[in-house]
C-alpha cells in the first residue's frame, strides 16, 4: 500500500506538471499522450480511494471521493465568484491617479 | 562556553561595512553576514553559548531590565529561518549594484531578527520600528513614481500600527509594573485595553483582512529582489509575536478563516504575478493565524513549521516570478506566456514552489499545512474545516496553476528571455531542495519545533484525499479554460479595502490643495494692499508692502499685549 501511495503521489505530481503543457497543446505533438497520463492520475486518485481506511471526524466528509468533488467545485465556485466579483472590483490601471490627490 | 552574539547585530553592524567595497570585493563580502549569522544561530542550537533556553544581553533601562537575548526554541527556530532566508535573499540579490539598497535589506532582517530574540516589549517596539523604516527604505528602492507614493502609504499604516502597539505597551507596563514579553492574553479586565491595543498593533503587520491592503499595495512595487526580502520577514515576525503573546487565543482562529478565504478571490482577479503572491501570502499567514489560535500542541507545531515551509516555498515562488521580471520587465499575466521554453531552468523551480505550496505529498507544504488542518478538525471545527479546504483548494488555483501557467505556458508571448544569472539560479536551487528535503523527510523539521511532535503526515487517508483535492480543482481549470469559459486575464487593478481611505484622502488633500490654497492667496493678497497702505516710506511696492507688514505685526502684538493685560486685570482683581 505504502509503495502505491508513494507511487500515486509521484504520478500525481508529474500529471500536474503536464497538464500545464499539455493544456494549449493537445492538437500538438505530445499533449494527449501528456493529457492521458494525467487523465489516468485522476482515476487512480479515486479507486485507490476505495480501498483507504478513512477515518472521518465529520458527516460531510462520508461519499465517496468527496476531497475530489470538493475540489472540483470549489475551484469552478472560486472562478465564477471571482467573475461576479468583476462587475465591482476591476478598475482601470491609472484609477487612483484619476482621482488625483493621494494617488 | 562563549559569549552569546546577536546574529541581528552582525548584520546590522555588516550592512554599515557595505558602502566600503566595490566590484567583486563586495559581491563576495555581501554574503559573509548571512552566513556569519546563520553559523552564530546553529552555534546557538549546538548549546555553545549555554544550553537552550537561556536569556542574555540585558541592559538596565530605567528601572527595568532590557533583554536582547532570550533564546528558546520558539525564537531559535524563527531565528534560524530567517537567516537561511537572509542568505537566499542576499545570494539572489548579489549582482544589484545600489549598496544602500543591500544595506536597507540587511538592517531589516538585522531588525526582524531583533524582534525574535527580544525579550520584552520595549526592545521588541525598537525593532519593531526600525523593521518598519528599513522596509520603507526597501520599497523607495523600487525608484518608481508608483514606489515613491506606495511607500508613503506603507509607513502611515506601520506607524499607525506602531502607534496603537506603543499605546498598549504603555498602558500595559503601567498596569503590569513588568516589561517581560510573554502571553499577554486577556487575563483580567485591567490589562483588556492594553493587550487589545498590543494584538492590533501584532495584526497590522500580520496583514489581518481589512487591515491587510498595504501588503499587495506597497510590496510588488520595489525592486524584483527587494520584493523577496519584503515577503519574508515582517509578517513572519507577525507570527512570531502572535505565537508568542496570544497562544491559544479564540478571536485568531476566525481572523484567520477570513485570512484563508478573503484573499484567494483577488488573487483569481489579479493581473500582476507578484500581487497574486502577495495575496496568497496573506492567505498562508492566515494558516498559521488559525494554528496559534486553536492553541493545542499539535496546532501551534503547525503554525510554526508553516511559518518556516512558508518562507521558503513562498520564498521560491518570488524568486521565480522575480527572475521573470528580470528578464522580461514585466510580471503580468497578459504580458507574459511561452517562457518555459526560454527560461526551462526557472520553470522547474517555480514547479518545486508551486507544488510545495500547494501541499503536493513529497513536498514541504503537505508535511506542514497538514498538521494546521488535522488540529482544526481533531478540535471538531466543522465549518473551520471546510473553510481550510476551500482555502487549499484556492492556493491551489492561484499559487499552483496561475503563477505558472500564465507566466510560463498559457499563449506564447514572444518574450525574448533566458534564464537569469547563475547567482539568482543558485539561490532558487537551495530554496527547491530545501523544499524537497523538508517534504521528503519531515523530521528534520519537526525536531526542532518548540513542543514534541507526535505526527505522521503520510498516511493514506493524507494522501490520497490531498491529491484528489488537487488534482480534481485542476481538472476544473483545465474543463475551463480549454473549453474557452475560463475568465480571460485583464489589464486592470483591483479596489481593495484600502479604497476608501485613498477616496478619503484624495478629497482631504484636493481641500487643501484648491478651495483652501485659493482662500490662503486671496487672503494673502488683499493684507499685502493694507500693509502697502500703512505707510508712505519706500518707492518700490515691494519695499512698502516689507515696512507696512512690519508696523502690522508690531501694531497686532500691542494690541494683543493690551488685550491679555485688560484680562488678566478684569481676571484677578
Amino acid at each position: 500500500m505504502d509503495i502505491i501511495l508513494a507511487v500515486l503521489a509521484i504520478l500525481g505530481f508529474i500529471g500536474y506538471v503536464l497538464l500545464n503543457f499539455g493544456a494549449k497543446l493537445p492538437r500538438h505533438g505530445h499533449g494527449d499522450t501528456f493529457l492521458a497520463i494525467y487523465g489516468l492520475c485522476i482515476v487512480l486518485t479515486v479507486v485507490v480511494g476505495l480501498f483507504v481506511p478513512w477515518h472521518n471526524v465529520f458527516w460531510w466528509q462520508e461519499p465517496t471521493a468527496f476531497y475530489g468533488i470538493y475540489g472540483f467545485a470549489a475551484c469552478v465556485f472560486l472562478i465564477y465568484a471571482a467573475k461576479g466579483l468583476r462587475l465591482w472590483l476591476p478598475k482601470e490601471e491609472n484609477y487612483y491617479e484619476k482621482k488625483g490627490g493621494m494617488k | 562556553m562563549i559569549e552569546w552574539l546577536h546574529p541581528g547585530l552582525i548584520l546590522i553592524l555588516g550592512a554599515f561595512l557595505i558602502p566600503l567595497f566595490k566590484g567583486k570585493w563586495r559581491q563576495g563580502y555581501l554574503l559573509i553576514p548571512p552566513i556569519a549569522a546563520l553559523i552564530d544561530v546553529i552555534l546557538m542550537y549546538l548549546g555553545v553559548f549555554g544550553d537552550i533556553p537561556f536569556s542574555t544581553w540585558r541592559l538596565p533601562f530605567l528601572e527595568y531590565e532590557l533583554v536582547f537575548g532570550r533564546v528558546d526554541r520558539l525564537s531559535f527556530i524563527f531565528g534560524l529561518i530567517f537567516t537561511i532566508a537572509a542568505l537566499i535573499g542576499t545570494l539572489y540579490a548579489v549582482h544589484v549594484k545600489s549598496s544602500s539598497e543591500h544595506m536597507s535589506q540587511y538592517i531589516y532582517v538585522g531588525s526582524a531578527l531583533g524582534v525574535i530574540f527580544a525579550g520584552d516589549l520595549i526592545t521588541l517596539y525598537i525593532f519593531w520600528e526600525i523593521m518598519a523604516l528599513a522596509s520603507t527604505l526597501i520599497i523607495w528602492h523600487g525608484a518608481t513614481d508608483k514606489a515613491h507614493r506606495a511607500g508613503f502609504r506603507y509607513i502611515m499604516w506601520h506607524i499607525a500600527g506602531g502607534i496603537i502597539l506603543l499605546a498598549g505597551i504603555v498602558i500595559y507596563i503601567a498596569t503590569t509594573g513588568t516589561i517581560t514579553f510573554n502571553v499577554i492574553g486577556w487575563s483580567s479586565s485591567s490589562t483588556y485595553l492594553p493587550s487589545l491595543l498590543i494584538f492590533i498593533g501584532f495584526i497590522i503587520n500580520a496583514a489581518v483582512p481589512p487591515l491587510h491592503a498595504w501588503l499587495p499595495d506597497a510590496y510588488p512595487e520595489a525592486t524584483a529582489t527587494g520584493t523577496v526580502f519584503l515577503s519574508i520577514f515582517t509578517t513572519k515576525t507577525a507570527v512570531y509575536v502572535l505565537a508568542r503573546g496570544f497562544e491559544g487565543f479564540d478571536v485568531l482562529i476566525w481572523l484567520g478563516a477570513l485570512m484563508v478565504v478573503y484573499p484567494i478571490f483577488y488573487a483569481v482577479l489579479e493581473n500582476d504575478l507578484r500581487r497574486v503572491l502577495c495575496y496568497s501570502l496573506i492567505n498562508q499567514v492566515g494558516f498559521m493565524l488559525v494554528g496559534i489560535g486553536i492553541g493545542t500542541a499539535l496546532s501551534m507545531n503547525g503554525a510554526i513549521s508553516h511559518a518556516f515551509g512558508n518562507i521558503l516555498f513562498e520564498g521560491l515562488l518570488f524568486l521565480c516570478v522575480g527572475s521573470v521580471l528580470y528578464r522580461t520587465g514585466t510580471c503580468k499575466c497578459t504580458e507574459l506566456g511561452g517562457l518555459y521554453k526560454t527560461m526551462p531552468l526557472t520553470t522547474a523551480f517555480c514547479f518545486v514552489g508551486a507544488a510545495s505550496i500547494s501541499a503536493f505529498p513529497f513536498f514541504t507544504g503537505f508535511v506542514t499545512k497538514s498538521m494546521v488542518m488535522d488540529a482544526a478538525s481533531n478540535a471538531h471545527m466543522s465549518l473551520l474545516s471546510i473553510l481550510l479546504l476551500l482555502a487549499s483548494a484556492g492556493v491551489f488555483h492561484h499559487a499552483g496553476i496561475k503563477v505558472p501557467f500564465f507566466a510560463f505556458f498559457a499563449e506564447d508571448a514572444h518574450l525574448d528571455a533566458r534564464d537569469p544569472p547563475f547567482n539568482m539560479l543558485l539561490s532558487m536551487g537551495i530554496a527547491a531542495i530545501l523544499c524537497i528535503f523538508i517534504g521528503v523527510y519531515p523530521y528534520a523539521l519537526y525536531q526542532i519545533l518548540p513542543y514534541p511532535v507526535d505526527f505522521a503526515p503520510y498516511t493514506a487517508p493524507h494522501m490520497i484525499g490531498q491529491l484528489q483535492l488537487l488534482l480534481f480543482a485542476s481538472l476544473a481549470f483545465f474543463v475551463l479554460i480549454t473549453s474557452g469559459l475560463y475568465p480571460p486575464e485583464q489589464r486592470k487593478i483591483n479596489l481593495d479595502s484600502d479604497w476608501p481611505f485613498r477616496i478619503a484622502g484624495a478629497k482631504f488633500m484636493f481641500f487643501f490643495e484648491v478651495p483652501l490654497m485659493s482662500f490662503a492667496t486671496w487672503m494673502d493678497n488683499g493684507l499685502k494692499r493694507i500693509a502697502a497702505d500703512f505707510t508712505a516710506f519706500g518707492e518700490e511696492k515691494e519695499e512698502r508692502v516689507l515696512i507696512g507688514i512690519s508696523v502690522m505685526l508690531a501694531l497686532i502684538f500691542l494690541a494683543a499685549y493690551l488685550i491679555l493685560e485688560l484680562l488678566y486685570q478684569w481676571i484677578f482683581s
